[in-house]
């Protein structure tokens, strides 16, 4: 594909795997200008689904597991982050009062992780250091509240486990069931029982951390329950970066949204968590690792060229570990109803189980069945089972 | 170029069969198999082993 935009000088901003691909992406797409990118973390890019295993590791280790090099010759920012976008003068400013001019712009900037405080012993894992200092504390073995029963907060209550500490959960309803539906969510649930997670169905209504740096941290519950740990885990969800937006124009009720090829307008596309992507009736995000590389190739490339860039044609694949159950997912999700068992067992792994929801949703899943996702994906479509 | 893997990191999501199926697949009890190793520069093969390096969430993939 022919680059026909004279570009000259793109600027990316964020630099997690979005921001990464979309570097790659233009390169390999003929485009030979300058360009730059703002990576607000002091690291280079690493892989974000790596962060709730790196609870487990040796506490001497301290690198993140960086993604492979490119050789996308950017100049790179590391450590600085957008503070402004000024639209008209087509210009960002950072947070060390540096401008940067562009002529097209890649926003990819992700989300944070959202917080009930701002106490110090209220954990949240969105970063690296954020891992590493969840980590640190959590090698002392403290009773630690996990609040929030979605993958992350599921994945680092078992890490929790493993290193010893007593761990109580608390979410509404059953854990994972709005990720993947009732079925998974109590085979998950009945996981995190087994190894000897306290799980409690509730809703948060105040956590109360102490003004001392010790001392307990209360979480009251909406029943009036009350919840006491040494350490709390927000795992409530992530919240798009766009406060560097806010003055920009380009936000439509805080939220930054694009059109099925990631643009924003002609000259400015966005890719990753932060970008809202249209739906049948709505705009929705998709913060998941291969939603954020197939958005940044479509952005990047939509910037480039235009229309005629494809459009986003996103399947989605989602995974999780935790309590000794990896469970991989294509298809519909969360989905309602029983599955039927397409295949039982494998050499290394006499439970394994492959399941697949047939009827309105096409769903497929692999409960510590190993299978590669293209397979998966037929599972769910029903044109394939393993022989 | 030379694709390599790191073993021990890999968990078999295959996401690199989806991208790169003409150099890896993962075979029927989920081990991945890299079909072609030596790449040459320049080639659709090269951009599809960029593809597989890159989308591996877990960094088990490396092209040298």
């Amino acid at each position: 594909m022919h680059v026909d935009r004279n570009y000259e000088n793109i600027v990316i901003v964020g630099y997690g795997i979005a921001g990464m691909t979309a570097a790659d992406t233009l390169r390999s797409h003929g485009y030979q200008g300058r360009l730059a990118i703002v990576g607000g973390e002091p690291h280079e890019p690493y892989s974000r689904p790596a962060l709730s295993k790196a609870m487990l590791a040796d506490v001497g280790t301290i690198e993140p597991q960086y993604l492979p090099a490119s050789d996308h010759g950017a100049r790179v920012l590391l450590g600085n982050r957008a503070v402004a976008l000024d639209v008209k003068r087509s210009s960002i400013t950072l947070d060390n009062g540096e401008h940067i001019d562009f002529d097209g712009l890649v926003i990819a900037s992700g989300s944070s992780a959202k917080r009930f405080t701002d106490h110090p012993r209220e954990f949240s894992v969105r970063s690296h250091d954020d891992a590493l200092r969840l980590r640190t504390r959590l090698h002392d073995q403290p009773n630690v509240v996990i609040l929030g029963g979605g993958p992350l907060g599921m994945e680092i209550a078992s890490a929790a486990r493993n290193i010893g500490c007593a761990v109580t959960l608390v979410h509404q309803g059953t854990p994972m069931a709005s990720h993947l539906g009732p079925y998974l969510g109590s085979r998950c649930s009945e996981a995190a029982r087994a190894h000897g997670v306290e799980l409690i169905d509730g809703r948060v209504a105040e956590v109360c951390a102490p003004d001392s740096a010790d001392g307990p941290i209360t979480i009251c519950l909406d029943s009036g329950q009350e919840v006491g740990g040494d350490v709390i885990v927000s795992t409530i969800g992530d919240a798009p970066e766009g406060d560097w937006l806010a003055d920009s124009g380009l936000l439509t009720d805080g939220r930054l949204k694009v059109d099925t090829r990631g643009r924003v307008n002609e000259h400015i596309v966005a890719a990753g968590d932060i970008a809202w992507l249209p739906t049948a009736d709505s705009h929705e995000r998709q913060p998941l690792w291969t939603a954020a590389i197939e958005q940044a190739k479509t952005a990047s490339l939509a910037l480039l060229v235009g229309d005629e860039a494809p459009p986003l044609d996103f399947q989605s694949y989602f995974w999780t570990e935790q309590f000794g159950l990896t469970i991989r997912v294509s298809g519909d999700f969360p989905v309602h109803g029983e599955p039927e068992v397409v295949a039982r067992g494998q050499k290394a792994n006499p439970d394994a189980l492959l399941l697949r929801w047939s009827g309105d949703a096409q769903s497929a899943a692999a409960v510590g069945y190993r299978i590669a996702i293209p397979k998966l994906r037929r599972v769910a479509t029903g044109d394939f089972l393993p022989s | 170029m030379r694709i390599e893997l790191d073993q021990p990191r890999c968990e078999g999501h295959g996401l690199c069969e989806e991208v790169a199926p003409d150099l890896v697949h993962l075979d029927d009890e989920g081990e991945l198999i890299i079909d072609v190793a030596e790449i040459e520069v320049g080639t659709d093969a090269e951009q599809h082993a960029h593809e597989a390096v890159r989308i591996c969430p877990v960094t088990a993939l490396s092209l040298r």
